[in-house]
């Protein structure tokens, strides 16, 4: 859990110290800072859009808009919030211009998870936490490696009942992750 | 190459332009809607401070006091809901401030002698406000797209305000109305009205 939170501290770092970089001109700094942006907000994107074309399209929306206002981020203020009130903006204005607010599921999102949120954590004791047919479901999905069409077939329901079950399933996951930091 | 890694490459490629302080842009149209309304009443109505000359400062105090509080409170909440990620909800939250002494005052009035509405220059106040506050408050929503809000409403909501305290201030000197229930409707009421305005419309004027 502490390993965690230093990793935290370690990423918000470097965004903040490639971020001062490049305000000095450091053009590498700049394009590494904008990588690691990337890999934040597509992080915190896919756990909440599941197209992964319409994430792409947030994404890329949202490094524009960073770039555009990066001049509102005060000078030795942390990137970290800054950047995600961004990302989330544009993610709201996103469907706001689309007309919904939708829940998309989609094999990969779900698929990709950020590594850091369950490092050195025990999943059998997580996955015990989760209703049954929810663990199974990201037992096979996500240990087995299977696909969630191959999921559904072998227990026998619709692809798109178990993709629901392993939606459902990783936000309850990170949820107790979350709530296991905080305690 | 994905379109993401094409983009961030196209977007590194000017990291090294500074990027300009924030501050000017914004700082001026809110210093230059507030000059132009200063000039504008001056130049239409006459006589400034007569309120004064029958009643003393107080009453003037309770305006000004009022209406540059506000005003002062909303530059700086105007300016943290432009930065994303900043915690802007104190700082809307402050600007009930100014609104307490003015409904304490009013009960005041009524406890003492009813509530006292009227007065003879109504139709000029209401005639300053509703021209100046959205001149105003069109000033505050060019200042806040040099800026990136990110709560939309609550922009609106605080430029609205800004409108109305603009407003009031410029308008306050060449008023002799004395009466808090008159300040409560012909001030307040039409602040009020366009802070809803502005929360309505934030989000259509300040996207980004």
């Amino acid at each position: 859990m502490q390993r965690n939170a230093g990793q935290k501290l370690n990423t918000a770092d470097a965004l903040d110290s490639l971020m001062q970089a490049a305000r000095g001109g450091d053009q590498g700094a700049y394009r590494q800072f904008l990588a690691e942006a990337s890999g934040r907000v597509r992080a915190m994107l896919a756990r909440k859009i599941g197209s992964d074309s319409e994430l792409e399209d947030v994404l890329q929306e949202c490094l524009i808009a960073l770039h555009q206002k990066r001049h509102t981020l005060d000078p030795g203020r942390p990137v970290g919030p800054w950047m995600y009130a961004i990302a989330n903006y544009k993610l709201v204005d996103h469907w706001r211009k689309r007309g919904r607010s939708k829940m998309v599921l989609d094999d990969e999102a779900d698929m990709a998870v950020d590594a850091d949120n369950f490092a050195d954590v025990d999943v059998a004791s997580l996955l015990d936490e989760l209703p049954e047919a929810q663990a199974e479901a990201i037992r096979m999905t996500h240990i087995e490696g299977m696909t969630n069409k191959e999921a559904a077939e072998r227990i026998g329901i619709g692809t798109s009942a178990m993709k629901l079950r392993v939606h459902r399933g990783m936000n309850r996951l990170k949820d107790i992750v979350e709530e296991r930091e905080n305690d | 190459m994905t379109d993401t890694q094409s983009l961030i490459d196209q977007l590194a490629q000017d990291p090294a332009r500074p990027v300009g302080s924030p501050v000017v842009p914004f700082a001026l149209p809110v210093i230059a809607i507030m000059a132009l309304c200063g000039m504008g009443v001056a130049l239409v109505f006459s006589e400034p401070f007569l309120s004064v000359d029958l009643y003393g400062w107080g009453p003037m105090l309770v305006k000004w006091g009022f209406s540059i509080a506000l005003l002062l409170l909303c530059v700086p909440a105007l300016w943290i809901l432009g930065k994303p990620g900043r915690r802007s909800r104190w700082a809307v939250a402050a600007l009930a401030l100014p609104f307490i002494p003015v409904a304490a005052l009013l009960i005041f009035e009524m406890a003492i002698s009813g509530l006292l509405v009227a007065g003879e220059t109504w139709a000029n106040c209401l005639t300053a406000m509703a021209v100046m506050s959205p001149i105003a408050f069109a000033g505050a929503i060019l200042a806040m797209r040099t800026l990136a809000p990110t709560h939309l409403n609550r922009a609106g909501l605080v430029a609205g305000l800004f409108g109305g305290a603009v407003a009031m201030t410029a308008y306050a000197p060449f008023c002799p109305e004395i009466g808090m229930g008159y300040m409560a409707v012909f001030y307040c009421l039409p602040i009020f009205a366009m802070a809803a305005i502005g929360w309505f419309s934030g989000p259509r004027l300040l996207r980004w």
